[in-house]
């Protein structure tokens, strides 16, 4: 015990025996941690907002006709769901469930009159899309609840709307094939123009009442059944046991269609990867070169402490503890300063520019982990540790009577 | 009749500059009755240090016997010959050699830890011997708070505090004045005999060799 104190003691004052020296390492320590967390924080909070983006986007779980996923429709609604009010309502039973949306897929022309362009639409219960995508569909004009009116209320996208020259009010008409290969076509109304922040989405959005779809494409179909857990902690359990249940239909977890959400996180895991690596690198030569210098100028002390018997592992141990010790202070002090960017940037108000495919950008902030801190802590104050180990072994076995007279 | 704390016979020691072969020790015959003061003496380049660091096995011998109180020395490897010197020698060195950032009691507490002692009997040894040095009151200073001859008195502290079969001394007093080198040698004499422990010691100083039961000679690596 007492002789654990007193080699750790003995490591600090080491550590202090050059000060100016072991402050700059320190602090390169202290920036190198700072930055993983923060940068690492950052992935990490953008990862969580992809992540309830694709959920809300296509429900954390998404029922379809068996071969729904696997196969293309030759006609619309082909491996649609028949008995969907029935299905919901089974679902709805189970206490994990919060919500069961029914949506109908469906693609056409879309006019103005004067003006058709194709449009690629959903079928749905258009209030509880909107409170279930929140932040991921916003209101541009208009509002999602429908007016009692005759014709059928739909939301367009804001650019769709923009190229049809069309406002809360407008009259257009939809145009698509029906199930049974003829053409339909519906007269509708504009309630509202939508955002979902995707301009290739936005471009072509169409959101009708299930019913008007339905309609529309001469079926009673629907298309997908998009489930909505309490939690999306309660996801892989819930599809298992659901999927186990139900032979007739399939079952898709959000992560196996959030293909952005993954590429991004890809694309991310490397950039950081890459990131931490520069950075403990950087950590790693800068502690290697401080103890590098302190193992030539105590060369004569570590000859004086082999006389007295000290073995080649208790000098690297010593040289060791130094390195870990200026590696934890380092990390101590970067943690406290990545708790304090974590905490300051949320009243900052900093915007991040849209990423590619976006209209919209996204507030910069970053998450903190307790698995990512205490990693990141253990790997500064290890790959400090190693860095003494590196530079003090070869001196440790130098001959004694050449260390001794080293001047 | 017990063995001689060292017992060397042929020992030759060459080093090698480049092409140059320097014999250092050209076939050393010694016997250092235990419990005594040896002094080697010579002049410079003559191969005192070259002997002194082969008998504090911190050197080897290129060939030769040695005998350390009886056990033979010679075959054991770096790790070996570590743990000897770790229970058994004691080093003084010219400039004294004490460890900066370690306190007087620390630097001395030192070949205590190496040999894994209890807190409680480290703190006990320390004390003693720190008060038979006359150091007692200045346990909590730093080296470079001490002058010299203090700061030899920490060193022969260190090297006694665990009652060493064996203290290696090259040139002990050569850093000091005539005063304090008198102190020195007063003190080693006084507490060597205290310890029972065996003194090798390199010197050119008259006054030490004079305190000495056996002083050799060296010349050119030869013993006369
Ligand atoms: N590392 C070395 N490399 C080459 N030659 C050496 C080395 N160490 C000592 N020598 C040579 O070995 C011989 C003996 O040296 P040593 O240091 O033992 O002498 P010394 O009697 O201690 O001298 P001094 O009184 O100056 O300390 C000298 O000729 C010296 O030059
Ligand atoms: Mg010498």
């Amino acid at each position: 015990m007492s002789a654990a104190i007193n080699a750790l003691r003995l490591a600090w004052r080491n550590v202090l025996r050059n000060r100016r020296r072991s402050l700059v390492t320190i602090l390169i320590a202290t920036v190198g941690c700072t930055s993983v967390l923060v940068a690492s924080g950052f992935a990490l909070y953008t990862y969580d907002q992809l992540r309830d983006g694709a959920a809300r986007e296509f429900g954390h779980i998404t029922i379809a006709g068996r071969d729904y996923f696997t196969r293309d429709e030759e006609t619309p609604m082909q491996y649609g769901i028949d008995d969907y009010r029935q299905l919901t309502a089974g679902l709805m039973a189970n206490p994990l469930v919060r919500r069961v949306l029914p949506r109908v897929s469906l693609s056409g022309l879309i006019s103005n009159g004067d003006k058709s362009v194709i449009f690629l639409g959903i079928g749905a219960d258009i209030e509880a899309e909107a409170e279930v995508r929140g932040q991921f569909l916003k209101l541009v004009d208009g509002a999602f609840a429908a007016p009692e009116g005759a014709l059928p209320a739909v939301l367009l996208g804001a650019d769709l709307a923009r190229s049809l020259n069309a406002r809360p009010g407008t009259g257009l008409t939809l145009l698509a094939t029906t199930t049974s290969g003829g053409i339909n076509a519906i007269d509708v109304m504009v309630t509202g123009i939508v955002s979902t922040g995707w301009r290739e989405v936005d471009k072509r959005l169409v959101y009708t009442p299930v019913a008007t779809a339905q309609h529309l494409l001469m079926s009673d179909r629907i298309s997908t059944l998009s489930v909505y857990l309490d939690s999306l902690d309660a996801v892989p359990v819930t599809h298992e046991y659901l999927s186990k249940a139900d032979p007739v239909h399939a079952y898709k977890p959000w992560w196996e269609q959030a293909f952005y959400y993954d590429s991004v996180r890809g694309l991310y895991n490397r950039i950081f990867g890459l990131l931490g690596l520069i950075i403990g690198m950087l950590v790693f030569f800068s502690v290697a070169n401080t103890l590098a210098m302190a193992v030539v100028e105590r060369t004569r002390e570590i000859g004086t402490l082999r006389a007295l018997g000290a073995l080649p592992g208790e000098i690297v141990a010593q040289f060791l503890r130094e390195g870990a010790l200026i590696g934890a202070i380092g990390a101590v002090l970067g943690t406290l300063l990545a708790g304090i960017v974590v905490l300051a940037l949320p009243h900052a108000g900093m915007e991040m520019p849209p990423p590619p495919g976006r209209s919209v950008g996204y507030p910069l902030l970053v998450n903190a982990s307790l698995p990512l801190y205490l990693l990141t802590n253990a790997a500064i104050i290890a790959l400090c540790a190693t860095a003494a180990w590196f530079v003090s072994r070869k001196a440790a076995k130098k001959p004694i009577v050449e260390a001794l007279a080293h001047v | 009749m017990t063995a001689p704390a060292i017992a060397l016979s042929g020992i030759v020691k060459h080093y090698r500059m480049g092409d140059e072969d320097i014999p250092a020790l050209r076939g050393i015959d010694l016997a250092v009755p235990s419990g005594t003061f040896a002094a080697v003496r010579g002049p410079s380049g003559s191969g005192k240090s070259t002997l002194l660091n082969i008998c504090g096995l911190i050197d080897a011998p290129d060939a030769g016997r040695y005998l350390l109180a009886g056990e033979d020395v010679g075959g054991l490897d770096e790790d070996a010959r570590t743990m000897i010197r770790r229970r058994s020698i004691g080093f003084v060195f010219q400039s004294y050699n004490l460890v900066p950032v370690m306190s007087v009691r620390d630097n001395v507490e030192y070949p205590l830890l190496l040999l894994g002692l209890p807190a409680g009997e480290r703190r006990g040894r320390v004390d003693e011997i720190l008060d038979q040095v006359g150091l007692a009151g200045l346990a909590d200073r730093r080296p470079d708070q001490l002058s010299g001859g203090q700061r030899q008195r920490v060193a022969i502290a260190r090297a006694l505090v665990k009652s060493p079969t064996l203290v290696i001394a090259d040139e002990p007093t050569a850093n000091l004045d005539t005063a304090t080198a008198a102190q020195v040698i007063d003190l080693m004499k006084a507490l060597g005999h205290r310890h029972g422990a065996t003194f090798l010691i390199a010197t050119h100083d008259d006054r030490m060799t004079a305190h000495c039961d056996s002083v050799h000679a060296i010349t050119d690596g030869s013993l006369q």
